[in-house]
């Protein structure tokens, strides 16, 4: 008896649908500890611009520094040059921010604190496009949360940053890492 | 042309043995996570497992994270082998190259596929 061609057929999609899932399933692992990490520096970075909002720019230069290190490091464990690749992308976002608060300024603290979040989310959807829906649920959430917040609190959106955005990515990246 | 492999072409450890080698190399899955991925309840997996583990094609590890055990799996050199082999036979059936020579033990209760 010879396994004939639909039999063939069948195996390699099976193997290519198991294949498929595991890599998203690693994907999400990979991507956790960079939500929850970013969640927490938005609590405290968001928190102390609503307190302190005239240190806003030093606030952010020292949550970002902090953020870029630690998803750095968090990449370090991975081959392939991972956090080469992290270390590019990061410097691609933050040329793209200083050119784009550079080419419609003046920009507000209010602005720049929703901007930066919509163009996260924005990436989120994209790539969960290509590598999982999780990544699509956690992009509309967050540009949701933000939009909601910058259009219905004037005074508090900061502190809504904080607590909402800041909750949602890291309950996010828990989601990311559950099977 | 390879031959296939009938530990293999079971359906699922065709998918644990998919899964493993979409990993890299050196690499291991956890137990529930591979569970997930295959859809498969914990005693027919673990099973398939034992059964791959046998022919060699895969390592168990068993170790405790706190208090919690953690089964991990991750595939061997054989294994990667073997699968990339049986990749191979698979698509040569599809070519219209292969020699159909059916795996030695495809004919046997456990061996076809589901």
């Amino acid at each position: 008896m010879e396994l004939s061609r639909q039999e063939a057929a069948s195996a390699l999609r099976d193997i290519e649908a198991a294949q498929k899932r595991s890599e998203t399933l690693q994907g999400y692992t990979r991507s956790s500890p960079h939500l929850v990490l970013w969640g927490v520096l938005w609590v405290v970075g968001y928190g102390l611009t609503d307190l302190c909002p005239q240190y806003g720019r030093a606030i952010w230069l020292v949550i970002t520094a902090i953020g870029l290190a630690g998803g750095f490091a968090a990449t370090r464990r991975d081959r392939n040059g991972a956090s080469w690749r992290y270390a590019a992308v990061a410097l691609t976002l933050a040329g793209f921010f200083v050119a784009i608060f550079a080419v419609m300024s003046p920009v507000n603290g209010r602005q720049v604190a929703a901007v930066v979040p919509l163009a996260v989310a924005a990436a989120y959807i994209l790539v969960g496009i290509r590598r999982g829906p999780r990544f699509v649920v956690t992009g509309i959430a967050v540009a949701a949360l933000t939009l909601a917040g910058f259009f219905l609190l004037k005074q508090h959106f900061f502190l809504w940053m904080a607590g909402v955005g800041g909750a949602a990515l890291i309950l996010a990246g828990l989601w990311l890492k559950r099977v | 042309m390879s031959r296939g492999d009938d530990i293999i072409h079971q359906q699922t450890r065709l998918q644990i043995m998919a899964t493993l080698a979409a990993l890299r190399p050196g690499d291991s899955i956890e137990f529930t996570r591979l569970r997930a991925i295959v859809q498969a309840t914990d005693g027919n997996l673990g099973a398939h497992i034992a059964t791959l583990e046998a022919a060699g094609y895969i390592d168990v590890v068993k170790d405790f994270v706190g208090k919690r055990p953690r089964t991990r799996v991750a595939l061997t050199r054989s294994g990667r082998s073997a699968f990339a082999r049986h990749v191979d036979y698979l698509r040569a059936i599809l070519d219209g190259t292969a020699t159909h020579d059916r795996p030695a033990a495809l004919g046997r209760e456990d061996g076809g596929r589901s």
